[in-house]
């Protein structure tokens, strides 16, 4: 009796630990690059071989087939973002436009019927602010993008819009008596992706200062309350789920406010947030007025792919954050270069913040 | 074979209950008929009941249950009485502190804190008539108040954190909210607002008096265990008349590690370990902010943080190009633009406004 039962109970623990080992999918070897002073715990890892075979990778550029030297505003209507490039380089750029964002629904997605020149459906007044938002970013973003440049594929991958957008909380209903609670992502599986999106909204649509932690060691007065850090950290969690990092690519965790320990990737993500304010407010948030609507409106028409998370009834196609564009690497696209094949992707620079924003107004119907 | 049968044996012994000692005139009477369980025999005390609540025991359940409910029903109302979603949702709902707006308002709307101010005093009358109700009943039966003053120390960092602090800070936005994630982001924060609370010394000896705590449980208990079969687990006898367990003990740390505790100080050991754990960490707690605004810069001035060399020479202050390049135009959005009446003739009202966008 006794026998048998040490015999069942060998037999368990075996089994248990065979589990432990054979279930978990294993990602090995994992290498690791250390970034700072030694034992600074600066680490930053490579992505398992299975997990990097994964990842997306730009298309092969399309090559330029038609070579028509005219303005492209001479030799169509109604060009009103690329009047700096020719007519050849015009169809080179819609065509890949239309690879990168609507491969499934084609020219029919922005353009009405044959009518190129038609203003008719609003996802085409969408489009033009998007391509301005890309001639600005490669043009007066060199800081955050590099010479590696951004096309819409950077962020749409071959979907209409993006995977990882985020959107403006709507009103809270506010019970009298009751207590308002964080809209966690209580559906996502890391702890980075819990966190709720309020955080965005602070950092990179407003202006929030980004300080936490005092230049003092005594009171001085010169941080944060410790409300404002809790977003902050948030953020920042958020910011490294979005780019695939831990706190160390940029930062010494033991002094985060400190640039001298820091690491030149840090100069890099300041830029991104600045970045990303300037995309949010001056071209992302405008699209609510083009589509005002639900967005199903427009939706049902075409093949979306939308997460569960990202329905509901905020005007426009959501707001951008890191991993909009990084979709989770710290060089968006393994930091292939996007932009020299496209030309027309980069504005004259600098851009006139004027001009963009009266360019970026809703056009009539 | 013959085996000295122990507490430690799975040996239950079965006789009469008891039933206590009589009462002073004027203490309560205790409640409930005594039972035997077995499966408790097991772990423990065969027998189970009566006990004693009295008048501070009944009034620290009253108040702990109001807590409780409080905090639970804030929870379950905020997710539309949905239960399944309560359940759900549990780890994340949280009870929040007013904010910083009120200060030390101790009468803030109930929605932006006034339930938590509530809690708090409910959960905290609660606690303290606990610790003294442990305290009397300790003095009733005759016995030192150790477990009083040990669980004081508890509350002491309770205290710290959910009032004496904020009350220093001038607003309980400052404490720590009721929920699962929230307590714990509140302390992911708390330490990296304060600079690292690694270089807090009062964080440093708290650690060392917890790691220390379950080290000395684990080898108090080991040897205790290991010499039961020597009688051992009569160690309160063997403190003053040494028996073999004692000798064995006290032999076999002599021989590991060159020292050895008493049976009797060993117990003086975990005792104040443990009680120091909550002690340092609340007083900690109670320099961060208040005294210390970094700890880490703090650490560096008082040479206990290493300067490490610069491994990236970057700069203290961003390049000038940098940060001309990086200045937004144009102020902050107030709120979505409003929709041209040209452009949607027939379009439905438009989407909600964003909220929090001027604020």
């Amino acid at each position: 009796m006794k026998a048998w039962k040490t015999i069942a109970l060998s037999v368990a623990a075996v089994a248990v630990l065979a589990a432990i080992v054979v279930v978990p999918e294993w990602h090995l070897p994992v290498q690791g690059h250390e970034l700072g002073w030694r034992a600074s715990s600066m680490i930053q890892f490579d992505p398992a071989p299975a997990e990097a075979a994964l990842l997306k990778r730009p298309p092969a550029a399309i090559p330029s087939w038609s070579h028509d030297p005219r303005p492209a505003d001479v030799a169509y209507k109604n060009v009103q973002v690329l009047t700096n490039v020719d007519a050849g380089e015009l169809m080179h750029t819609m065509a890949a436009m239309t690879q990168w964002v609507s491969p499934k629904q084609g020219c029919g997605f922005c353009h009405a019927g044959s009518d190129y020149a038609s203003d008719a459906k609003p996802a085409k007044a969408v489009a033009r602010l998007m391509l301005q938002m890309t001639r600005h970013i490669n043009a007066d973003w060199r800081d955050h993008v590099g010479a590696a440049g951004v096309t819409c594929f950077s962020c749409h991958q071959g979907q209409p819009i993006p995977s990882d957008v985020w959107f403006a909380a709507p009103p809270v209903r506010q019970h009298p008596m009751i207590g308002w609670q964080e809209d966690y992502h209580e559906d996502e599986l890391t702890v980075r992706k819990f966190f709720p999106d309020e955080g965005y909204e602070e950092y990179l649509l407003q202006s929030t200062p980004g300080s936490s932690q005092s230049y003092t060691a005594l009171p001085t007065h010169s941080g944060s309350s410790q409300v404002v850090v809790k977003r902050l950290y948030e953020v920042m969690m958020q910011m490294s789920d979005g780019i695939g990092v831990n706190c160390g690519y940029c930062h010494n965790s033991r002094a985060f406010f400190d640039w001298r320990q820091s690491t030149p990737a840090r100069w890099t993500g300041y830029s991104g947030i600045q970045m990303t304010r300037d995309l949010n407010r001056n071209y992302l948030i405008k699209t609510g007025a083009i589509l005002p609507q639900d967005r199903f409106r427009l939706d049902k028409a075409h093949e979306w792919n939308l997460a569960p998370d990202q329905a509901g009834t905020m005007p426009g196609n959501g707001l951008s954050n890191c991993a909009t564009c990084h979709h989770g690497e710290p060089k968006p696209l393994g930091g292939a270069n996007m932009v020299d094949a496209y030309p027309a992707l980069i504005a004259p620079s600098p851009t006139a913040p004027a001009k963009v924003a009266a360019a970026a107004a809703p056009v009539p119907r | 074979m013959a085996q000295f049968h122990t507490l430690y044996n799975a040996v239950i012994v079965r006789g009469p209950d008891e039933a206590g000692i009589e009462l002073p005139p004027g203490d309560f009477a205790r409640v409930g008929t005594p039972l035997q369980v077995k499966l408790l025999g097991l772990i423990g005390e065969l027998q189970v009941l009566p006990t004693y609540l009295g008048a501070t025991g009944i009034m620290s359940l009253i108040c702990g249950f109001i807590a409780f409910e409080i905090i639970g029903l804030n929870m379950w109302a905020s997710e539309d009485w949905n239960f399944l979603r309560f359940i759900k949702m549990l780890p994340f709902l949280s009870l929040e502190p007013p904010p910083a707006k009120y200060g030390l308002d101790i009468f803030p709307p109930l929605q932006e804190g006034g339930w938590w101010l509530m809690a708090g005093f409910f959960l905290t009358v609660s606690l303290i008539l606990w610790c003294v109700r442990m305290y009397r009943r300790a003095k009733a039966i005759g016995m030192g108040t150790h477990i009083a003053w040990c669980f004081a120390s508890a509350i002491w960092l309770y205290l710290v954190l959910g009032f004496i602090r904020p009350l220093l800070m001038g607003c309980w936005c400052e404490a720590v909210p009721f929920g699962v994630i929230s307590h714990l982001n509140w302390t992911a924060t708390f330490s990296v607002r304060y600079g690292n609370l690694f270089y807090d010394p009062f964080h440093m000896l708290s650690i060392v008096f917890l790691y220390g705590s379950t080290m000395l449980f684990c080898m108090h208990a080991g040897t205790i265990l290991a010499v039961a079969r020597f009688g051992g687990e009569r160690e309160t006898h063997e403190i003053v008349d040494r028996g073999t367990s004692t000798e064995r003990g006290a032999l076999f740390w002599r021989w590991t590690m060159g020292f050895n505790a008493t049976f009797e100080s060993i117990h003086r050991w975990i005792f104040w370990f443990a009680t120091l754990t909550t002690l340092c960490g609340g007083i900690g707690i109670l320099l961060s902010g208040t005294v210390v605004d970094n700890w880490y810069l703090w650490g560096v001035k008082h040479g206990i943080a290493p300067e490490y060399p610069q491994v990236h020479q970057i700069p203290n202050a961003p390049p000038p190009e940098v940060v001309r390049n990086m200045q937004l135009k144009g102020p902050p959005p107030a709120r979505l633009p409003e929709v041209p009446a040209t452009l949607t003739p027939n379009a439905p009202a438009p989407g909600p406004a964003m909220s929090g966008i001027n604020q």
